[in-house]
This record gives C-alpha cells, sequence and structure tokens, in this order.
C-alpha cells in the first residue's frame, strides 16, 4: 500500500483526522521509557541529544534508565547535517518515525494507510504553525495535546510562531547539481561529499535555505542558554513539528529530483553506499516490533521505490533557470540562453577560486556588523572578462558563479538569524535595498560546531551564498571596478555578547573555469 | 589544464616526497637513524654527557638533521595532505604555493626539533637503561597510556582544525606559517609516544617505523572526538576493510548468482 503525504493546511480542518491521529500517535510514543527504540525521546535522541538542555527542559532524569551503551552507539547523534547525506538521512529517519507512528494509530483503531502531512510554508497562507501545534488543548479542550511544546518561541522569540516569507526562499530548487564542493563554490543542491557527518561544513543549499531557516524562525530563543527545541540540533527532534518541517523539505528534493529531469541524484557509490561503505558508522533506525531499519542513500533516492509520496511536487513557479535568467540579463536573447543551458558544455565548472577577504574576524553584537572585502586585481580582472565575454561572444558561455563565504561562525547561540547584505549606503536602512540582499542565515548547529573537544574540532560552521546576480549587476553597472565589497550583517534582533558570535572570515570566490 | 583547485595537488607532492624519503632511508640503510648512534658505544658504560658528545662525534650535527628530516618526510608528509589542501583552497591561486610551503616549514620546524628531543630522549633512556627489551617494554606502556588518554584526544581533535586564514600580505603569510607550527604541534603531541618506539629498537627500525607510520595514518582516519579514556587508532580503518569485503563479498555472491 503506498501511503500519500499531505499537506497539513489542506487537510479539512484545523484538526482534521490525521492531525488529530499524528497528536494519539506522539501520545503514544512519549509514554515509552527513555530506553524503548520506539519511543519519543529515544527518536529524539537519535537527531541529537544534549544531556544539559534535555536535564533543564524536563526530558532527562535521574529516575530514567538509559539505553545499553551498544544502543546509544548505534542509534543516537546520527543526524547528518553539513553533509551530502543530510537528505538521504533525513528520508530514512522519517520513514522509519512515521512506520512507529502508524503502528500506534492502527493499534488504536486509526487507518493503516495514516501517513506524515507536511507543512508547505511557503503557500499562501500557510505561513503560520498549523493551529493543532500552537493550542495546548485536544480539541475537546483537555490540557495535554502532545502536539504542543512550551519551548517553541517563534521568530521575534514571543512565541508567535510564523515563517517570516521575506527570510525565506526556495532559490535551492534552481541549483542544477546536487553534490557541490567545500571550497568556497557551490555547496550544491543536497550538499558537499562527506564521511558520516554529525554536523559538518558547509550546509548545501536545501539544508541552509530554507531547512535551517525554517528552525531558527520557529524555535527561537528567550536566550541563548535557553533555545527552542526546534532551534538547536540536539532537541529539534523532540518537537512535533520537526517532522512536518522535514516532510517539506524531503518533498522539496522529490520536487529538486522532477524539475526539470535533468536534476539527477549523486551516483558514487561513496553516496549510493553510504558512510558504512567507507568503516563509519551505518544508517539505522529501531521500527516497530523489535526490528531496525538499516539503509543506504542510494535506497532512499528514488521515492517510487519507496511505500510513499507526495499529493503535489510540483515547481514553486514556471520561469527560467538561473543560468538562463543571468544569461538573459547579459542580453542573450532568451531562445538562445536555453539552447546554450542545455549544451554539454553548459555543464557546471568545479573550478573555484578565492576572489576577495576580508582582513580580519568579526564579532557579531548588536544590531549590525560591517566588514569590506577587498577584491584581489588578478582574479578581479579574471572575473570581469569572463562576464564581457558572456555578452560578446557569438556562442555564449556560461557566465563564473560568484558565491559569499562566511567561514568559521562560531557561537552559543543556534537560534541567531541574520540578513546579509553587500554595498548598502553608510546610515541607509537595508530593508530598503532588498536587491542588495545576499542572502539569510541561520546558526541551526552553531554551538555544537564550535565545540573543540567535540566531533566537529570546533571550526564552527561555513555558510555560502550565492551573490552572482548581485555581481553582474555591479558588472554591468561598472562599479564592480571599485575593487571592495561592502558587507553587512543584520542580525533579526540585537545579538548579545552571551551569543558569542564571530565570524572567521568573510571571502568571495569564483567558480568558473 | 590542471584545475585550480589541484595544482600543485598536495596528495601527489606529499605522496611522492613521502616515497622519495622512505627510499632514500632503504637505501642509506638505516644509516641516518638513532640506531646507528646508539651503536657508537655500549649502553650505560659511560656518563651522559660524554655519550652525547661521542655520538655529535661520530654522528655529525648534519647527519643527525638530514636522517631526522628524511624520517619526518617519509612518516609525516601524508598527514600534511588534508590541512595543505585547506591552505590551498583558501589561499588566492598566486599565493597558493608560497602559503603550502611558509605552512610546510612551520610544519616541520616543529617536528624537526621533536624530532631531535625524541632521539635525545632514546639516546638518554638506552643509556639510562642498557636492556633493550626493559627500554622498550617501558616505552610501550608509556606510548599505550597515551594513546588511550584523554590527552591524545585532545590533540587529535586539535590536528583536524581547519582555521580561517588571512588573505593578503605577511598576514597572510604569518597565517600560513601559524597554521603549520600549530597543525604540527599538536601532531607531535598525538605521535610522539608512538615515534619513541622504533627509536628504542636496536635493528628492524625501519620496518617499525613503517608500521608506526601506517597506525597513525589509521588513526588521522577518525573523526573528532570527545575527551575520554579510551581505545583509538584501529577502529576506523578495521570497518574499512570489514566493509570492503562485505562489498567483494556481495559482488561475487552477485556474480555467482547471474553465471548459474
Amino acid at each position: 500500500m503506498s501511503h500519500t503525504r499531505k499537506n497539513v493546511w489542506q487537510l479539512g480542518g484545523d484538526w482534521a483526522d490525521p492531525i488529530l491521529w499524528y497528536a494519539r500517535g506522539v501520545k503514544a510514543m512519549k509514554a515509552r521509557e527513555l530506553n524503548e527504540g520506539t519511543g519519543w525521546r529515544f527518536y529524539g535522541a537519535i537527531h541529537g541529544i544534549d544531556r544539559d538542555l534535555w536535564t533543564q527542559y524536563g526530558y532527562l532524569s535521574e529516575t530514567d534508565t538509559p539505553p545499553s551503551n551498544a544502543d546509544i552507539r548505534t542509534f543516537w547523534n546520527q543526524c547528518q547535517h553539513g553533509s551530502w547525506y543530510f537528505l538521504p538521512w533525513h528520508r530514512g529517519y522519517l520513514i522509519a518515525f512515521e512506520s512507529i507512528i502508524r503502528d500506534a494509530v492502527v493499534g488504536l483503531g486509526g487507518p493503516d494507510d495514516w501517513a506524515l502531512p507536511y507543512w508547505n510554508y511557503f503557500k499562501p497562507g500557510q505561513d503560520g504553525l498549523p493551529p493543532a501545534f500552537a493550542s495546548a488543548d485536544w480539541p475537546d479542550g483537555t490540557g495535554d495535546n502532545p502536539l504542543f511544546v512550551e519551548q517553541r518561541y517563534g521568530p521575534n522569540n514571543d512565541g508567535d510562531i510564523f515563517v517570516p516569507m521575506n527570510a525565506v526562499n526556495q532559490n535551492a530548487l534552481g541549483e542544477p547539481d546536487f553534490e557541490g564542493v567545500a571550497t568556497g563554490g557551490s555547496p550544491g543542491f543536497g550538499g558537499v561529499s562527506t564521511g558520516f557527518a554529525h554536523g559538518g561544513r558547509p550546509h548545501g543549499r536545501i539544508e541552509q535555505q530554507p531547512h535551517d531557516q525554517i528552525h531558527g524562525l520557529v524555535g527561537g530563543e528567550l536566550s541563548p542558554v535557553q533555545p527552542g527545541l526546534m532551534s538547536d540540533p540536539d532537541t529539534a527532534g523532540l518537537d512535533p513539528i520537526f517532522w512536518l518541517h522535514h516532510a517539506n523539505i524531503d518533498r522539496l528534493w522529490e520536487v529538486w529530483r522532477q524539475n526539470p529531469a535533468t536534476h539527477v541524484d549523486p551516483t558514487k557509490p561513496k553516496w549510493t553506499d553510504g558512510p558504512a561503505s567507507i568503516g563509519q558508522r551505518a544508517f539505522v533506525m529501531p521500527i516497530p516490533g523489535g526490528k531496525t531499519f538499516a539503509y543506504t542513500p542510494g535506497e532512499m533516492s528514488d521515492l517510487s521505490k519507496l511505500d510513499y509520496t507526495y499529493d503535489d511536487v510540483s515547481p514553486p513557479g514556471i520561469g527560467p533557470s538561473p543560468l538562463e535568467a543571468r544569461m538573459e540579463r547579459f542580453g542573450v536573447g532568451v531562445a538562445m540562453a536555453a539552447e546554450a543551458v542545455g549544451r554539454p558544455a553548459m555543464a557546471e565548472p568545479k573550478n573555484v577560486e578565492l576572489l576577495g577577504a576580508n582582513n580580519a574576524s568579526i564579532r557579531l553584537t548588536g544590531a549590525q556588523a560591517r566588514t569590506s572585502v577587498v577584491l584581489d586585481t588578478t582574479v578581479q580582472n579574471k572575473l570581469s572578462a569572463n562576464l564581457r565575454a558572456a555578452v560578446t561572444e557569438a556562442t555564449p558561455a556560461p557566465p563564473d558563479r560568484v558565491f559569499l563565504n562566511l567561514e568559521n561562525v562560531r557561537g552559543v547561540s543556534d537560534a541567531t538569524i541574520f540578513d546579509v547584505y553587500i554595498n548598502v549606503p553608510d546610515g541607509a536602512n537595508p530593508a530598503n535595498y532588498p536587491r542588495n540582499l545576499a542572502g539569510n542565515v541561520s546558526l541551526f548547529g552553531v554551538r555544537k560546531a564550535s565545540k573543540v573537544d567535540d566531533t566537529h574540532a570546533g571550526d564552527g560552521l561555513t555558510f555560502v551564498l550565492e551573490i552572482s546576480d548581485l555581481i553582474d549587476r555591479l558588472h554591468l553597472s561598472g562599479t564592480l571596478a571599485a575593487g571592495q565589497l561592502h558587507v553587512q550583517l543584520v542580525p533579526r534582533h540585537p545579538v548579545s555578547d552571551e551569543a558569542q558570535i564571530s565570524i572567521g572570515r568573510i571571502s568571495v570566490f569564483r567558480q568558473g573555469d | 589544464m590542471w584545475p585550480l583547485t589541484r595544482r600543485p595537488d598536495p596528495l601527489v607532492v606529499l605522496g611522492s616526497t613521502s616515497l622519495m624519503a622512505w627510499s632514500a632511508l632503504g637505501f642509506y640503510g638505516g644509516s641516518l637513524t638513532l640506531p646507528a648512534l646508539c651503536s657508537t658505544q655500549p649502553p650505560g658504560t659511560m656518563p651522559l654527557p660524554v655519550s652525547f658528545d661521542l655520538a655529535l662525534l661520530l654522528n655529525s650535527p648534519a647527519k643527525l638533521a638530514a636522517g631526522c628530516a628524511l624520517m619526518i618526510a617519509a612518516t609525516m608528509s601524508p598527514l600534511m595532505i588534508a590541512p595543505l589542501r585547506h591552505v590551498q583552497e583558501r589561499s588566492f591561486a598566486k599565493r597558493r604555493t608560497r602559503a603550502m610551503l611558509l605552512f610546510s616549514i612551520g610544519y616541520m620546524a616543529v617536528w624537526m626539533a621533536a624530532g631531535m628531543a625524541l632521539q635525545a630522549v632514546a639516546l638518554a633512556a638506552r643509556w639510562a637503561e642498557p636492556a633493550p627489551l626493559t627500554c622498550l617494554t617501558t616505552a610501550a606502556v608509556i606510548a599505550l597510556l597515551w594513546q588511550v588518554s584523554p590527552a591524545k584526544q585532545w590533540c587529535l581533535n586539535r590536528c583536524h582544525r581547519r582555521p580561517h586564514l588571512a588573505a593578503f600580505g605577511a598576514a597572510a603569510d604569518l597565517d600560513a606559517f601559524g597554521y603549520g607550527l600549530a597543525n604540527g604541534a599538536a601532531c607531535v603531541g598525538a605521535c610522539w609516544a608512538l615515534m619513541l618506539l622504533p627509536l628504542l629498537l636496536a635493528q628492524d627500525h625501519l620496518p617499525a617505523m613503517a608500521a608506526v607510520t601506517l597506525f597513525i595514518l589509521a588513526e588521522r582516519l577518525e573523526n573528532p572526538a570527545p575527551l575520554a579514556w579510551r581505545w583509538r587508532g584501529t577502529e576506523r580503518i578495521l570497518r574499512i576493510v570489514a566493509a570492503r569485503a562485505r562489498i567483494h563479498l556481495a559482488r561475487r555472491s552477485n556474480v555467482r548468482e547471474v553465471s548459474l
């Protein structure tokens, strides 16, 4: 039987049957002990566990019987971030979780075709938290709704949960390659080649936006030591909305795969066979009946071979691809651009080189931080020549892509979110310059990534934002020759010193032939 | 044309360097290494300072340094590949060779100092404890304790660090050199006890050094981890071997099924 995951806002009511059954299933999972593989907390710990935070929020106590060391080593702290395994690992995690909820639903007399809904916050009018998650009560008014959590603070840290549309986008769907590079160029749609990566760098484009953003926007924080559950990878799996968010990310993977059909998953054995094939931990989940579900990324790739589908995998909008749009900007005709983009020669170039950098690391505190990125003259000339050729050549070539890198971002506040602007005039309000917005950054995972003596060596996170459009405009207006980019970081909320947010280096890379 | 990101490729350069160094060590029959120095006098029969003086008389400082450099180039070059790639990728194309050289100088400088110190320690140990087996056993126990200690993990975690690097001018040079020093220091911290073992062998020190090198390489495949008392170094490589064997057997099984 194939199961169809449906839009949570289009189920027919705030407490439509699929949501009601989800709540009952969550309640059943929450009733299980910490050491039960199909329990709520065990599943949260599979994503990640920080014992201090869990204890602080009442999810862990001295009376709990922990799982065996073998179970902890096999199952816990398994989530893949900053890795090309991000999408397939979470797909398997969702499938296993869905099977546990369905088993509970069926056990309670519910439908055996129950499927996990998804939250498509991009749809008009659907940017708010689904009401069943926002109420402390069940629909009958009794007050132990298992979908409600206190530690969900929202984009303004006031408990009002919604997704500001100016903080999220689906631009990742235009990324042509699944696999990216960790050398300063595009991190790809699905991330960069890694081994087992329980927090790596940099994040792939779909992981960075909207995945990371939604975590930080929904979770929020009361203070850096009081994050919302969704804001931190070590507590995120404890929030019932986590699963609907990830169902949407999983759906977007399928949207990307189908639109256009040239979007394909990696075929390298290291990806298809997963980290177990290179001597690292396997992806494995407990499922009902005392069984386990072990899987490889290759087995997660093709939705048609799995037991579920989505009710909507249509692309968000029909328009030219980012590359076509750029070529048209340079005056290449629509037909020629489309034809050129389709040629094999237009395959994504992988050569990446540093174009410029700022001179010192910066601290992000208060309402903003500014720095200047100085461009190297030689590389800048090379870039300018490439962009000129995009206009003048009889057979147009793909223009270089340009990426802003925020390297070695460290701190302790995962809920910190900021916008990155380029060349906004001094004293001006950046919000009035939306065309100068390079992108949004959410520091989901930064606390863990900043610990030296953990699995990340303390290097922090690295974020990669494509600024090709901005560079095109600077080139066409003749202002790229200034040799500098003025970068402004504007947090959603003033950042406290306690958050300890620092950016090691801000750099710019060109990716071309 | 070579891709910008891999020109010159540290894997090729350092792999070749390591192979050439091993060849040179093999060609000289180990005469450049400590056992030759130790064999200059019967251990423990004269005061330690005299032993050192005699050793330096029979083995010039240049020869000792060359032997030390060769040994470090042979054993440690492969460990520089990952940090050198980081330096390469985060530097301007025109500065890459310079930055990588500065990193290498810093890294090698630390290891040269450590290598000479290890040779002196080995000589002193052989002087203090004339029985080679006792000397070696003591060193092996120390190496084992260090291997399972949180302090070793502390060093290993720092071997995996990839810091931000300045891009322009003297600051870029200083950062590349400083990263080499820091990475070299972390590497010495992680490897000193293991590297001491072959120096205490009266013979077969080159095969022993090769074995230690392979162990260190396998150990470096493991990810950073929280500090703890535990055995480390072999888990990842054993899992790789097991995974490869499983895949190989599965393929053979599939082939057999198809042919049937």
